[in-house]
């Protein structure tokens, strides 16, 4: 129980990095083309079991644990609570992002001699990512009473989240014997978004000489909402086939673009790069925002003995700095993802009385390479390098193992395996794995799976 | 949408959970986790201490001659309906106000600060007493706290007033100089739980 509770807690407040180094150029799972239109992935066709084909999730917090928090260690909770955010920085983030393939599928185009691809598919996303809200905390555990002096940033407050449903579709060719290029489009439909993410303002409170306190407070924030308004209110509809007709196209919609290719400049060595998700939604059902902006000097009660025009200050206040909820258009952008590796490959993976001619799938048996990942934020953009080994055990079983240092960990070991028996590919990846010693006091965690039909690429004449 | 297409994909979808659920939370059972409680979260003690002017004022020793008549009583009544706010005063547990007067005219006053309710009926009175300056500045100050019962008072309160009654003395005129300057704050400890 305890296990599910935390895993609860992990997902509500998970931070998904996005990263997905095990995945990347995982040739052997078709999946993989998701993180690159252009990898070098061949088949003459394949499906993938609807909602198996794909699961993956990240849970992750850049400067604190479950365990931090929620130690059964006789430590009160809210010293522990204290602890956590006088030791986190506004830069700290909690992320949470999960993929669900619904449907998944490609194919060859024309015969043997040809080598271009269509894939497709369909996948629900959820992306969540919010910054600690420093000053915030600040404020609510102590006030202002110890902080004089101190300029509380309003800015503190940048978070995001959105569920998503995107439909794809790509395509890959060999353009030449040492170059894969891959493009794919997608159409995404918003079920639903918030978006805080360019507040600024400050609040101060110094010591006085007319007044006892110099008290100003100046606000820019704007929280943009889309696709809840229904259910904020007395909601009487069908939250289900709701969120079933958004998913499939009845939301707030936008396009986008993924870009990659893979070129081998020698045989053994190979180069990678992706862009993914190089768009936007347009918000323009179900949007309602709150602005909330102005500058107020807070100079308390000022009696008028001679007219007796006293101020009142709620109404000062509210004037100074109303709160509107507003029902404008708004555009987000989706968090633009970049991949790239290097690869070298080493060892002949043929079993002995392979007199295969065609094919270099197996040609190597293992690999080394290094992967760069970099993802767009409201602030800084994320980066992780990642060292792998890539290993052919079986004809039929593939293995990655990862090493990655980011914000989240600089010891996250990883490992993937990939299995196809048969016409059956299963593949199942995990990073963190050191962690999973004690969970709760992992900061970050990813894990993917999912099940497909391959039929593999002939690229013989038979 | 048909409806029995829905229903079909809805099951299918139940069922499709169901089985990544259980690989996934398989997965998951294999790893350990030290010893956890969540319902800590029911001793979160929210305490912050808040500070904030609360009035301040300056009068000019020749405002208290209109028309070469001297005022010895002057006074103003001011909406204040901050504590008196539900949300706001049941996360209360103690206020503080503090005041500090400041006077450089020579005569003394007897200034009242009334917490008034709706009806201006007086429900506390915070007096005091400023001596006459006479050559070195006069600095009064007071720190009057509200807690327990005594908080009810601050949160039935609709209004304030200040009356100020100046003392005999030496006549002022219109080119008297000096003033009487007020200023005060508030701290407010809150709890929240």
């Amino acid at each position: 129980m305890r296990k599910i509770s935390l895993f609860i807690i992990l997902i509500s407040m998970s931070c998904f990095s996005q990263n997905k180094q095990l995945l990347y150029n995982f040739t052997s799972v078709p999946q993989s083309m998701l993180t690159n239109p252009g990898s070098d992935v061949n088949y003459n066709w394949f499906v993938g079991i609807p909602l198996l084909s794909g699961f993956s999730a990240n849970v992750g917090s850049s400067s604190f644990s479950v365990y931090d928090l929620f130690a059964n260690n006789g430590v009160d909770f809210n010293t522990k609570l204290r602890n956590v955010v006088f030791s986190t920085s506004r830069n700290d983030k909690v992320t949470l992002n999960e993929q669900l393939e619904v449907f998944s599928g490609g194919f060859k185009l024309g015969d043997w001699q040809e080598s271009s691809y269509f894939s497709f598919g369909m996948y629900q996303e959820m992306d969540v990512l919010t910054y600690m809200p420093k000053d915030y905390a600040i404020l609510a555990l102590d006030g202002n009473k110890d902080y004089l002096g101190k300029v509380f940033d309003m800015g503190d407050l940048n978070a995001r989240g959105e569920l998503l449903s995107v439909f794809h579709l790509g395509y890959h060719k060999k353009v030449n014997e040492n170059l894969i290029l891959g493009v794919r489009g997608k159409i995404y439909s918003s079920i639903f978004n918030v978006s805080s993410t360019k507040n600024s303002g400050y609040f101060y409170t110094i010591q006085g000489t007319n007044n006892v306190y110099d008290q100003v407070i100046s606000a820019n924030g704007l929280v943009n909402t889309s696709g809840l308004t229904n259910y904020l209110e007395n909601y009487s509809g069908n939250a289900q086939s709701d969120i079933m007709k958004k998913t499939l196209l009845g939301g707030n919609l936008g396009l986008g673009l993924d870009l990659g290719f893979t070129y081998y400049p020698k045989e053994n060595l190979q180069f990678t790069a992706s862009l993914i998700d190089i768009g936007f939604i347009k918000h323009t059902k179900e949007i309602e925002s709150y602005r909330y902006k102005g500058y107020y000097n807070y100079v308390g009660l000022t009696p008028d003995f001679v007219l007796g025009n006293s101020n009142d200050i709620l109404d000062e206040f509210n004037d100074a700095i109303p709160l509107d909820t507003l029902h404008t258009k708004y555009t987000t952008w989706r968090p633009l993802k970049f991949n790239s590796s290097i690869q070298y490959s080493f060892g002949d993976g043929r079993s002995s009385d392979c007199n295969c001619s065609g094919g270099n799938k197996i040609k190597y048996a293992n690999s080394v390479g290094a992967q760069l990942f970099a993802m767009t934020t409201p602030r800084t953009p994320l980066m992780a390098l990642t060292a792998y080994y890539r290993r052919q055990i079986f004809e039929s079983l593939e293995m990655k193992a990862t090493y990655t240092v980011d914000s989240f960990s600089a010891k996250n070991i990883g490992l993937g395996l990939s299995t196809t028996i048969g016409k059956v590919n299963f593949y199942i990846l995990a990073d963190n794995l050191l962690e999973y010693k004690d969970i709760s006091k992992a900061r970050s965690l990813g894990f993917q799976m999912g099940l497909n039909i391959i039929f593999p690429d002939k690229n013989t004449f038979d | 949408m048909n409806i029995f297409v829905e229903n079909v994909i809805y099951k299918y979808i139940t069922i499709m959970n169901k089985f990544l659920r259980i690989t996934f939370l398989s997965v998951f059972f294999l790893s350990c986790s030290s010893d956890l409680d969540f319902e800590q979260v029911n001793d979160l003690k929210l305490e912050p201490i808040a500070v904030a002017n609360l009035a301040a004022f300056d009068i000019k020793a020749n405002q208290f001659v209109v028309g070469g008549v001297e005022q010895s009583l002057v006074g103003d009544v001011m909406d204040f309906d901050v504590f008196s706010d539900v949300d706001f005063s049941k996360n209360l547990s103690r206020v503080d106000l503090f005041f500090e007067f400041n006077n450089t005219i020579n005569r003394a006053y007897n200034v009242n600060f009334y917490l008034l309710d709706d009806n201006n009926s007086k429900l506390y009175t915070i007096p005091f007493f400023v001596p006459a300056n006479s050559g070195s500045p006069i600095v009064i100050s007071k720190t009057e706290i509200f807690e327990n019962t005594k908080l009810d008072i601050l949160i039935k309160t609709k209004k304030v007033a200040f009356v100020i009654t100046m003392l005999p003395g030496t006549p002022l005129t219109d080119a008297s100089v000096g003033n009487l300057k007020m200023r005060s704050s508030a701290t407010i400890y809150f709890l929240g739980q």
